[in-house]
């Protein structure tokens, strides 16, 4: 095997911090592709230049996506990276394994690929990084007879990711795990048979914590929520101010709606008042807990800044209840893509079809009520549409008002 | 129609495309059901199989997924054709 | 060796194979959390069963090896059960509080860092780099390790006024959530492209290059058979090069590192947040990025010693105004910072009651 000089990279592996050089050294030592990717790696940090082509045509039979390709501009310098492609593995639901299943995960991609991985990619597959064309379907038979489908890329349903959830946290309000589950179930076809404008994605968070960071980077947010009250355990409540807490400071005066009430003994919530921004719970776990209705807000729309500018998800359905077969959620779903597909240019997100449609048009078709809850202030401008319908509706009302003599604004 | 002669349409449609547009799926399936009005649903699951077996292809490039007619290379590499 | 055949549309296994029994057994049912050090925390249910987690640091991009030692040692202490954190941690649990700290013990003498939880700095959200994509205007994984070894103390012992949430993108399509973070370093493009005119026809499409560009910058250069780009209107986003490979926008000196503030995804106290430009560029200085990591240290620090208790960054910030935070920080005002783009309207500053 080629030894490669690395003196820049080299020096990554100094420090406390894990170092990503170490580990590709370590998989270097007995792998060719891995040796290689040292190696150009340094070249680039001597260069100050990426030479990754931009993909090319790969994947396994049948499928449109799970596999990123990836060629090198040198690869005949460094033959270990002409071909480097990824390959996506669906994660399971809130990323817990048995060393078992890692294992052999690692087994099989020893056997075809670099022994690179990032465990997960920001989309939140496992990433199996560096492989050759003509090995994809290998590493597709050895992975699928194992129970080990891919994830997805490309113009389609992305892999959805969810939060750790009522596996190991008491925020949750539904359960993030299972509907991941399902949702990525339901809709397989979507995700491995690119059909869509462009890409879509999930992302699941039990509670307005948003572990997932999925208000801000899936086309889907659902975020849970309540709707009963805060339920108070005043003994815990003395327990922390016993241990240190600053309620007035900490708790009450950063309640963003001055809900909250403390006299030194006894904590009270205006929970008519809370807009269940998640603080004083996150803050004092042991005495506040939610209780009543337990659900989701779906929000809509969230990507990075291509191509004009970023978007945060805008809520669309205030609550949802989420229970298995999640029936309303998945018709909701088939609705919203139904309205995308049909309105969208290539390349368009969600995001930006509403803002190019409106929102009104978005939300007339999947059948959502306009409610307070869904802005942050009314529009300023004047100019709006009246059609003819609004202006029946408000006759017809005036109407009413006419006959029982009462206003009805 | 049968699904053979469905198909065949399908290939003439993407052949007729290649080099001059990149086809979705959704390109392929409205323009099939409007030259020859058959059911949207029919028209894809006839494409689909031919996705299955090689005879078409996903392809991804421009940012966006397209379903082409495949390479020699491509079917070499999958050992459809030696 | 024949192959074993393939299955289609399975998706992933299902989780539930894959959670301890002490998990199973409380799903849904947990009462109460604590955190006991920045490596460790206890989770309490109802039934009062306990879990406890130790949270080790990962660079994300790492070797079979080492996910083989996660491995054994969850079978050592965690009947082989472990799990990974959306921000690319690795968690080992605990049913059994006798063999916790034996776990510590056996993880501090194998080299693995426990840290992370709670009010300090937790793993750096990235992107690929140029160790896998086409599009870097530098490397994530080395610049995550810089900052991090700079700033590894608040992921292991130095606690914040709140959690400081990190991200690098290697590119404006900022893969990931860098837009909504506490401070997060962005690689930027400075040059218009070139246009490689004799590929042109081959590779791209005209009608998707001129419809790629925000700033309609691009318009058709018919004697070439290819495109010209207007550079008073370029703002070297790269979506041309996205959707045509000739249209190159890399340039070894001048890429460079532009550094956002004070996002957060959570509700809590306050809305969501997009993080704002501060720093509109630095050289881009493999293989430390000095500077960078200097410009972010010196941020964490000022909003260390100037944030209220549970104030994020984006919080803090508000409560004293952007210009106190560029007045504390001394960071230069720049033309960069003032929106000329989509959100010139909501940024621009409408009252005369300001701070000097
Ligand atoms: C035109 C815009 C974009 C381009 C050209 C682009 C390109 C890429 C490429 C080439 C990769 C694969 C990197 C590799 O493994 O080689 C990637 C990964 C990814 N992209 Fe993008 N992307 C774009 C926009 C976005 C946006 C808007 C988002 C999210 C809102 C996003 C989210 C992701 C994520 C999460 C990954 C996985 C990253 C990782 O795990 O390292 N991308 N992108
Ligand atoms: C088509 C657009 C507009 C028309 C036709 C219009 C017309 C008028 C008229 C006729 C007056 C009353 C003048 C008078 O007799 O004292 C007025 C006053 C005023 N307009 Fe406008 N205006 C328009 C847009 C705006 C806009 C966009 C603004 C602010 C952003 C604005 C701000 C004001 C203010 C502040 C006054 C003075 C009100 C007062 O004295 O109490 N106008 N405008
Ligand atoms: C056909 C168009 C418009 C007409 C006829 C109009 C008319 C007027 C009139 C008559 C006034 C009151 C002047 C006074 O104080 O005696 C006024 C004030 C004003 N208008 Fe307009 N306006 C028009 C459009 C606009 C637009 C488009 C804007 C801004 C976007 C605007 C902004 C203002 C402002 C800021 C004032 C001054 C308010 C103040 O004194 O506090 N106007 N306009
Ligand atoms: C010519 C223009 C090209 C564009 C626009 C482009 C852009 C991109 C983008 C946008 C991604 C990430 C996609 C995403 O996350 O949404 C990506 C990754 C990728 N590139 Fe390229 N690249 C180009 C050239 C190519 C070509 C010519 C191919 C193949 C024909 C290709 C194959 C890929 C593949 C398969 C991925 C991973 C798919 C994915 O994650 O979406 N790329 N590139
Ligand atoms: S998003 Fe909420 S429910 Fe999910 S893990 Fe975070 S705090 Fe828990
Ligand atoms: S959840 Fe938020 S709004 Fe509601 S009482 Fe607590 S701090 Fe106040
Ligand atoms: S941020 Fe840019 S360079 Fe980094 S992975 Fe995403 S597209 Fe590639
Ligand atoms: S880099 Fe961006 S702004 Fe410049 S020409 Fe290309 S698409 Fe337009």
């Amino acid at each position: 095997m080629k030894k490669y000089n690395t003196p820049l990279i080299d020096d990554l592996e100094k420090g406390p911090w894990p170092s990503f050089v170490t580990e590709m050294k370590k998989a270097a030592k007995n792998n060719e592709m891995a040796n290689d990717a040292l190696g150009h790696l340094e070249k680039c940090y001597s260069t100050k230049v990426g030479y990754w082509k931009h993909g090319g045509i790969v994947g396994v039979l049948g499928y449109g996506g799970g596999v990123i390709g990836r060629y090198s501009e040198l690869g005949e310098e460094f033959p270990g990276v002409a071909h480097f492609h990824t390959v996506r593995l669906n994660q399971p639901s809130g990323f817990f394994y048995t060393s078992k299943a890692l294992k052999e995960i690692c087994d099989i991609w020893d056997k075809y690929g670099s022994g690179l991985t990032n465990m997960h990619g920001s989309t939140g597959d496992v990433v199996l990084l560096g492989c050759r064309t003509e090995s994809l379907e290998a590493v597709f038979a050895e992975y699928s007879s194992r129970g080990w489908d891919l994830g997805s890329s490309g113009s389609a349903l992305r892999t959805p990711s969810c939060c750790v959830g009522p596996a190991r946290c008491e925020w949750a309000n539904y359960d993030t795990l299972g509907l991941n589950y399902a949702l990525t179930q339901e809709f397989q076809d979507e995700m491995h048979r690119p059909s869509f404008s462009y890409k879509f994605k999930f992302k699941l968070s039990g509670c307005a914590c948003d572990c997932v960071a999925s208000l801000a980077r899936s086309d889907m947010s659902i975020i849970g929520t309540w709707k009963g009250n805060i339920v108070i355990d005043q003994a815990e409540v003395k327990n922390y101010a016993k241990n240190g807490m600053d309620i007035n400071a900490e708790i009450v005066n950063m309640c963003p709606t001055q809900c909250i009430s403390y006299d030194g003994k006894e904590m009270k919530i205006d929970n008519a008042e809370c807009n269940r921004c998640m603080h004083c719970i996150a803050k004092m776990t042991k005495a506040l807990k939610p209780s009543g209705e337990k659900g989701a807000t779906i929000c809509i729309g969230s990507k990075a800044p291509i191509v004009v500018g970023s978007l945060l998800s805008w809520v669309i359905v205030p609550f949802i209840k989420l229970e298995p077969p999640y029936t309303e959620l998945k018709d909701l779903i088939r609705k919203i893509w139904d309205w995308w597909d049909e309105n969208a240019k290539p390349r368009e997100r969600i995001g930006e079809v509403i803002e190019m449609k409106g929102m009104r048009s978005f939300l007339e078709y999947i059948g959502v009520p306009p409610m307070p809850q869904q802005i942050k202030e009314p529009r300023k401008d004047p100019f709006m549409f009246y059609t003819e319908d609004d202006i029946a509706s408000f006759k017809t009302k005036e109407a009413e008002e006419k006959k029982t003599g009462k206003y009805k604004f | 129609m049968e699904t053979a002669e469905l198909q065949d349409k399908i290939f003439a449609f993407v052949q007729a495309a290649q080099g001059k547009k990149k086809l979705k799926e959704k390109d392929i399936i409205n323009g099939m059901n409007a030259e020859t009005g058959i059911d949207k649903d029919v028209v894809k699951k006839a494409m689909r199989g031919m996705i299955d077996v090689g005879r078409l292809m996903y392809s991804y490039g421009g940012g966006a997924s397209s379903v082409e007619i495949p390479s020699e290379e491509y079917l070499r590499e999958k050992g459809l054709i030696k | 060796m024949a192959l074993p055949q393939r299955k289609t549309d399975i998706g992933p296994p299902n989780f539930e194979q894959f959670l301890p029994p002490v998990i199973k057994k409380n799903y849904g049912k947990w009462k109460y959390h604590e955190v006991l050090t920045p490596g460790t925390m206890v989770h309490v249910a109802e039934s009062g069963d306990k879990l406890w987690t130790v949270r080790v640091a990962s660079p994300r991009l790492i070797a079979t090896d080492t996910i083989r030692e996660h491995c054994d040692i969850a079978e050592k202490y965690c009947d082989g059960h472990l799990r990974y954190t959306t921000r690319n941690n690795v968690e080992f649990l605990v049913s059994d509080e006798s063999k916790l700290e034996p776990l510590k013990k056996d993880l501090t003498a194998r080299g693995f860092k426990m840290g992370g939880i709670g009010y300090g700095i937790s793993n750096i959200v990235h992107t690929q780099g140029w160790v896998h994509c086409h599009s870097a205007a530098t490397d994530a994984s080395g610049l995550v390790k810089s900052m991090m070894d700079e700033l590894y103390e608040y992921f292991e012992s130095k606690r914040l006024p709140n959690k400081l949430r990190l991200a690098v993108a290697c590119c404006v399509n900022m893969c990931g959530a860098v837009h909504c973070s506490d401070i997060a370093i962005v690689a930027v493009h400075t040059k218009i492209p070139t246009i490689a005119h004799a590929n042109f026809k081959n590779m791209c499409e005209l009608p998707t290059v001129i419809g790629s560009c925000p700033t309609r910058a691009i318009s058709p250069d018919t004697a070439q058979k290819s495109v010209k780009i207007n550079p008073e209107k370029c703002m070297f986003c790269g979506n041309c090069f996205t959707v045509c490979p000739p249209m190159s926008i890399k340039d070894p000196e001048r890429d460079g590192i532009a550094i956002v503030v004070g996002g957060k995804v959570s509700t809590l106290r306050t809305n969501p947040k997009f993080s704002k430009l501060v720093i509109p560029y630095i050289s881009n200085e493999p293989p430390r990025w000095p500077k960078v990591v200097a410009a972010v240290k010196h941020i964490v620090e000022v909003y260390a010693a100037n944030a209220r208790k549970h104030e994020r960054v984006g919080e803090w910030i508000e409560r004293v105004g952007w210009e106190r935070f560029f007045s504390l920080t001394g960071i230069d005002f720049t033309f960069h910072s003032i929106d000329d783009f989509t959100f010139m309207r909501d940024t621009l500053r409408t009252s005369p009651a300001f701070k000097w």
